[in-house]
């Protein structure tokens, strides 16, 4: 029978004591700091480059083009460093449409417009729309960095030397359609991420973009803890 | 209303595409703005509607 000294039991009963208090602290960790800087670095990068891109078309004229570029590149840089901490370290799939997303959406349409069917489930970490959102951005994102990397060639840097005749006129027409359709759509999508963001019923998921957390009954209120086994916050 | 800017060559042919049309962006906000408008008041119904008489 294993015995246990003075000081051993009196570990114990303190880490059992500090795992009661997290757990009566009642906080779920949904965003790691890394991610919420990697969000609001984002977000900086993001907003600095609709500013510099539309403030001079719609009338503010200023030397826009230096801090385009390199925010440009910044965002470049941020946006390879989620891709890759996404697929390696984060549950990639938690953000990825699956046929329970599908099914719950068909069912909060067909309850929508006044059928009786059942009542759609919860979601994991994120919902169906959270995720067609993040696909739309990524989209956006991706073919705004895919083409402002090729506009790079454009203007000469301290690192490289402009060399615009890699690509035809025409090619060049595709390359700053595709820009300027995709920075215009997300101007579109940063609204709307907006008003959800300020929105006093999804304020649980703007807050815990600042603080890492939603609390226990939120969690218990909105997510399916099949889909979504949470971790305490410590 | 254009979808995209052009440029004519010096060289003379037809216009060259030379990226998207600048009056497209009043539009990318409005559908910005309507989805907000649409959904805020969607929202505002079905809350009205689920609360209990």
């Amino acid at each position: 029978m294993p015995v246990m000294s003075a000081s051993q039991a009196n570990m114990s009963v303190a880490s059992a004591q500090a795992a009661s208090a997290r757990a009566e602290s009642g906080r779920i960790r949904r965003h790691h700091l890394a991610d919420r800087l990697y969000h609001w670095a984002m977000a900086a990068c993001v907003l600095t480059l609709m500013a510099t891109a539309f403030l001079p078309i719609i009338g503010y004229k200023f030397e826009w083009l230096g801090l385009h570029w390199t925010t440009g590149v910044a965002l470049t840089a941020l946006v390879a460093v989620h891709v890759v901490r996404a697929v390696i370290w984060q549950d990639f799939w938690a953000m990825v449409i699956d046929a329970v997303d599908i099914r719950n959406g068909w069912r909060l349409v067909a309850r929508a417009v006044g059928g009786k069917g059942p009542a759609p489930g919860m979601p994991g970490k994120y919902n169906g729309l959270q995720k067609l959102y993040h696909t739309g951005i990524a989209v956006l994102v991706l073919a705004i960095i895919a083409t402002g990397l090729l506009m790079l060639l454009k203007i000469d840097t301290p690192l490289w030397r402009r060399d615009p005749y890699r690509l035809s006129n025409d090619d060049w027409g595709v390359v700053y359609a595709l820009h300027g359709f995709a920075a215009m759509g997300l101007i579109t999508l940063v609204m709307i991420h907006i008003y959800f963001a300020i929105r006093p019923d999804e304020w649980r998921l703007t807050r815990s973009m600042f603080r890492g957390w939603i609390t226990r009954a939120e969690y218990d209120e909105h997510h399916d803890k099949r889909r979504w086994k949470a971790e305490e916050a410590r | 209303m254009q979808l995209f800017r052009y440029s004519t060559s010096i060289y003379g042919g037809g216009d060259t595409v030379i990226g998207a049309s600048w009056d497209l962006l009043p539009w990318f906000v409005a559908a910005g703005a309507a989805f907000i408008v649409v959904h805020a008041v969607a929202r505002a119904i079905s809350s009205r509607a689920g609360k209990p008489h």
